[in-house]
C-alpha cells in the first residue's frame, strides 16, 4: 500500500459494533477521523501528543490514545468509543457509578476517564482502590480532583469481581458517515444526486433501534381505496411528506429521496427502498430502506403497513423500527421520535387524501419548517397534557 | 498539533519495507510500528519525515519466539502484548513494562520501538542493557545483531543507519539464579522518569557471579555499571548472605553513592537538579541491588 501525502487512503474499521469506512490523509490521527469524519464528538481531544488521556478509546480489546493513532494504520481494527459504551436509557455501570459518585464536573475528561477505567477493569477484575490512582494515570482531570473518580471506579471494581460487563451501546451507535471533507454539497438540500448504479443490498442492524414508530389512524377511505395507492409506489411515495422516487431498478427496488426541514436543520436523505412483501390479501406491505444525508448521517429501517377495515373506512396501521445515526441522531432520541411519528401522521393523511381522489397537500415539497416545529410543539404538549392526566 | 503531512507505505515484506526506506525522499524516510514516540515528535512538528514506513504488516515482524536460551520480540510486537506474555520468562521485562508509559501507550507502543527511540529516560534500553540483550537490525546489507551495551550512541541516538530497520530484540531467558531489582521516580506514574534504575544478579551459594546495573533519565543514554564487586564487599561485611534487604541496601550506601557520582551527568531540569537525581540513583540503586541479590538467592 503506498499512499502520497496529498491523497486520501479508504480505511475501513469497525467502530462500535459497526462497519465504518473514512477516506483520510495519511497524517489524520484516529481521534480526528472518530470526530471529523464519524461524527463521534463523544471522543474528546486535549493535548493532542499523548500526555493526557482525553481521547482514549479501546482499540482491538485495549485502551488507546486516539490521538498518537494515525487512522490510515486502522485498517481492520474494531474500535469502541464512549458512544459504544452505553445509552441514556442503559447506562453502562461504569457510567452509572460516575454519576453517583458525581465523579465529573465539567465532564470533559470523562470519556477518557470512562474508557481508561473499563480498559483496567476489563484486564484486571476487581483491583483494590489503593491501586487505582497509579492503574489511572493516563488520564487527567482537572476539576473534581480524583477522589470522585476513583470511588466511583472502586465501586465497580467490588460489584464486578469477576469482571465488568462489555459494552452496551455497540451495534447501532450514533455513527455519522460524513463524507470525508467533512462538509459536502448538500446546500440546501438539493444536491445532485450521483447516476444510480443500481440497486444496493439493504443492512438493517439487529441491534435494538433508535426509535420505534407504532401508529394506527383511522381514515375515511376504504382499504381498497387505499390498497391502490399504496400498491403503485410512485404514488405512495408522493404521500410520505418531502419524499421522492427517483429511479425504479425493478424487482420492487426503488432509489428514492427524502428532504427533512426542521428549523434551521435541513436533511435530505438519498437511498435504496426494497420492497420485500407486498401481501393483497391481507392489505400488507414490508419494506426496507437505507439512506444517507450527505451532510453526515444514515436512517436505515424495516416499515410494515398494514390496512384493516374499521365501520365506513380504514385504519391504516404503520409500525416502523428505525436506526439512526448522525445530525438527526444527534437530536435525541425523544426528538426523532416526534419527528418520525409526525411524518408517519402526516403520511397516512396523505394516503387517504390520494385514496378518496384528492390532491396531497404535502407531494413532493419538504414539510416546512414552521409547520413541523408547530405540529412538533402541539405533539409535545399533548404528550405532556396525557402524562399529567395519568398521573392524577 | 496536527502532523506535518507525509506520504505513507505499508509494506507486507521486510525487504520491501527496507528498500521503501532507502528510497524515500532525500533520505526522509521513517520507520512507523505503533508510533507512540514518533507520532507527538509528528504533531509537535519536531520532526517532519517525507514518508512514513509501517512495519506492523509485515508478518516476520508480529512474533515473540522463544528458544532455550532467549525470547525474541519482533518489532512490531507491542509492550503490552510482551507485560502479558513474558512476564515470566524475563522477570525484569516484567517488572519494568508496568513503568514504560500508561497502559494506553503500551497498548499500541512496542518493544523495539522503544529501543529505536532510545529516549535517555526510558526503561526499555537499560533493561535491554542490564539483560545484555541482543539487538537486529536489517538493512540494504542485511541482518546483523548488536549488543544492547553498543547499541545506544547518546540521546536519542542509536547505531542504526537511517536505512536500516531495528527488526528484533532478543533477551536471555532468566535463569534460577538470578535476581532483579527496577524502580524509578517520575513526577506521575507512567511519566518519563526523572531517574531509575535497572539492576541484575547473579550469584552462587550467596557469592555474587555478576551484578550489571544501568541507571537512566541520568546522562544522554542509559549508564550500564558492573557493581559485583562493591555488592560482593557489602554482602561480606555483613558476614552473612542471608541478612536482610534493608541491611545490605545500607551497606550499598558508599559504593552506590559512588556510582551515582559517576554516571549521573545530566545537567538537570525543572524536573530535578543534577543532585537531586544523583541523590535518586544513590538511594534506587542500592536499594534495588539489594532486591536483586537477596531475590537471587532464593532460586538457587
Amino acid at each position: 500500500m503506498r499512499v502520497a501525502a496529498d491523497e486520501a487512503v479508504t480505511v475501513s474499521f469497525t467502530v462500535n459494533g459497526r462497519p465504518a469506512t473514512v477516506q483520510v490523509a495519511p497524517r489524520v490521527t484516529l481521534s480526528d477521523a472518530l470526530r471529523d469524519h464519524l461524527g463521534l464528538t463523544g471522543t474528546h481531544i486535549g493535548c493532542e501528543h499523548g500526555v493526557c488521556g482525553m481521547c482514549t478509546v479501546i482499540v482491538d480489546g485495549d485502551a488507546a490514545r486516539a490521538c498518537l493513532l494515525l487512522a490510515c494504520q486502522l485498517e481492520g481494527s474494531e474500535i469502541i468509543t464512549v458512544e459504544g459504551l452505553g445509552k441514556p436509557d442503559d447506562l453502562h455501570p461504569l457510567q452509572a457509578s460516575f454519576s453517583d459518585h458525581h465523579a465529573l464536573q465539567c465532564g470533559f475528561c470523562t470519556p477518557g476517564m470512562l474508557m481508561s477505567s473499563y480498559d483496567l477493569l476489563k484486564h484486571k477484575p476487581g483491583i483494590s482502590a489503593e491501586d487505582l490512582p497509579d492503574q489511572m494515570s493516563g488520564v487527567l482531570c482537572r476539576c473534581t480532583g480524583y477522589r470522585h473518580i476513583m470511588d466511583a471506579v472502586a465501586d465497580v471494581s467490588e460489584s464486578y469481581p469477576g469482571g465488568i460487563p462489555g459494552p452496551r451501546n455497540c451495534g447501532h451507535a450514533a455513527l455519522l458517515p460524513r463524507t470525508s471533507t467533512g462538509g459536502g454539497s448538500a446546500g440546501d438540500g438539493g444536491h445532485e444526486i450521483a447516476a444510480a448504479e443500481g440497486p444496493k443490498e439493504i443492512h438493517v442492524p439487529q441491534s435494538e433501534p433508535t426509535v420505534t414508530i407504532d401508529v394506527a389512524s383511522e381514515v375515511a377511505a376504504s382499504v381498497d381505496e387505499l390498497w391502490v395507492v399504496i400498491d403503485d409506489t410512485e404514488r405512495m411515495a408522493r404521500c410520505l411528506p418531502g419524499a421522492e422516487l427517483v429511479d425504479d431498478f425493478g424487482d420492487d427496488k426503488y432509489l428514492g429521496r427524502i428532504q427533512v426541514a426542521l428549523g434551521p436543520v435541513k436533511l435530505s436523505f438519498v437511498g435504496d427502498i426494497h420492497v420485500t412483501e407486498r401481501d393483497p390479501d391481507s392489505h400488507s406491505l414490508r419494506a426496507l430502506a437505507e439512506a444517507n444525508d450527505p451532510s453526515g448521517g444514515t436512517v436505515q429501517g424495516v416499515v410494515q403497513l398494514e390496512i384493516d377495515p374499521s365501520g365506513e373506512g380504514s385504519i391504516i396501521n404503520a409500525h416502523a423500527e428505525m436506526h439512526m445515526t448522525g445530525r438527526i441522531a444527534q437530536f435525541g432520541r425523544s426528538l426523532a421520535d416526534d419527528v418520525s411519528n409526525d411524518m408517519f401522521n402526516q403520511f397516512t393523511a396523505a394516503l387517504d387524501a390520494t385514496a378518496r381522489g384528492e390532491e396531497p397537500e404535502v407531494g413532493g415539497a419538504p414539510p416546512s419548517a414552521v409547520k413541523m416545529a408547530t405540529r412538533l410543539v402541539l405533539a409535545r404538549a399533548r404528550a405532556l397534557v396525557q402524562r399529567i392526566k395519568r398521573k392524577e | 498539533m496536527k502532523a506535518a503531512p507525509f506520504a505513507y507505505v505499508r509494506p507486507t515484506r521486510l525487504q520491501d519495507a527496507v528498500t521503501e526506506l532507502g528510497s524515500a525522499q532525500h533520505g526522509g524516510g521513517k520507520v512507523i510500528a505503533g508510533g507512540q514516540s514518533l507520532v507527538p515528535v509528528l504533531a509537535m512538528r519536531l520532526g517532519r519525515p517525507s514518508t512514513l514506513v509501517d512495519i506492523t504488516r509485515v508478518e516476520e515482524l508480529t512474533h515473540m519466539t522463544v528458544d532455550d536460551q532467549c525470547l525474541r520480540v519482533a518489532a512490531a510486537v507491542r509492550q503490552r502484548r510482551v507485560q502479558r506474555e513474558a512476564s515470566q520468562l524475563v522477570p525484569l521485562l516484567g517488572l519494568a513494562l508496568p513503568w514504560v508509559g500508561h497502559r494506553e501507550i503500551r497498548s499500541r507502543g512496542t518493544v523495539c520501538g522503544s529501543l529505536a527511540h532510545a529516549d535517555p529516560s526510558a526503561e526499555m534500553p537499560a533493561v535491554a542493557m542490564s539483560l545484555n540483550a541482543t539487538v537486529e537490525v536489517t538493512g540494504p546489507n542485511g541482518r546483523r545483531q548488536v549488543s544492547a551495551a553498543d547499541f545506544f550512541t547518546g540521546a536519542m541516538a542509536t547505531v542504526t543507519e537511517p536505512t536500516e530497520i531495528v527488526t528484533s530484540v532478543s533477551f536471555p531467558i532468566a535463569s534460577s539464579d538470578e535476581g532483579y531489582g527496577f524502580a524509578e521516580i517520575a513526577r506521575r506514574h507512567g511519566d518519563y522518569a526523572i531517574a531509575g534504575v535497572a539492576a541484575r544478579v547473579r550469584s552462587t551459594s550467596g557469592a555474587v557471579v555478576e551484578a550489571p546495573i544501568t541507571s537512566f533519565g541520568v546522562s544522554d543514554k542509559p549508564q550500564l555499571r558492573d557493581m559485583s564487586g562493591a555488592l560482593q564487599r557489602a554482602v561480606d561485611s555483613l558476614g552473612d548472605p542471608a541478612a536482610p534487604t534493608s541491611e545490605i541496601t545500607n551497606a550499598l550506601e558508599e559504593p552506590a553513592h559512588a556510582m551515582a557520582e559517576d554516571v549521573v551527568t545530566t545537567a538537570g531540569d525543572s524536573h530535578g537538579s543534577t543532585a537531586y537525581r544523583k541523590r535518586l540513583v544513590r538511594v534506587l540503586a542500592a536499594r534495588e541491588l539489594a532486591r536483586a541479590y537477596r531475590s537471587s538467592l532464593k532460586g538457587a
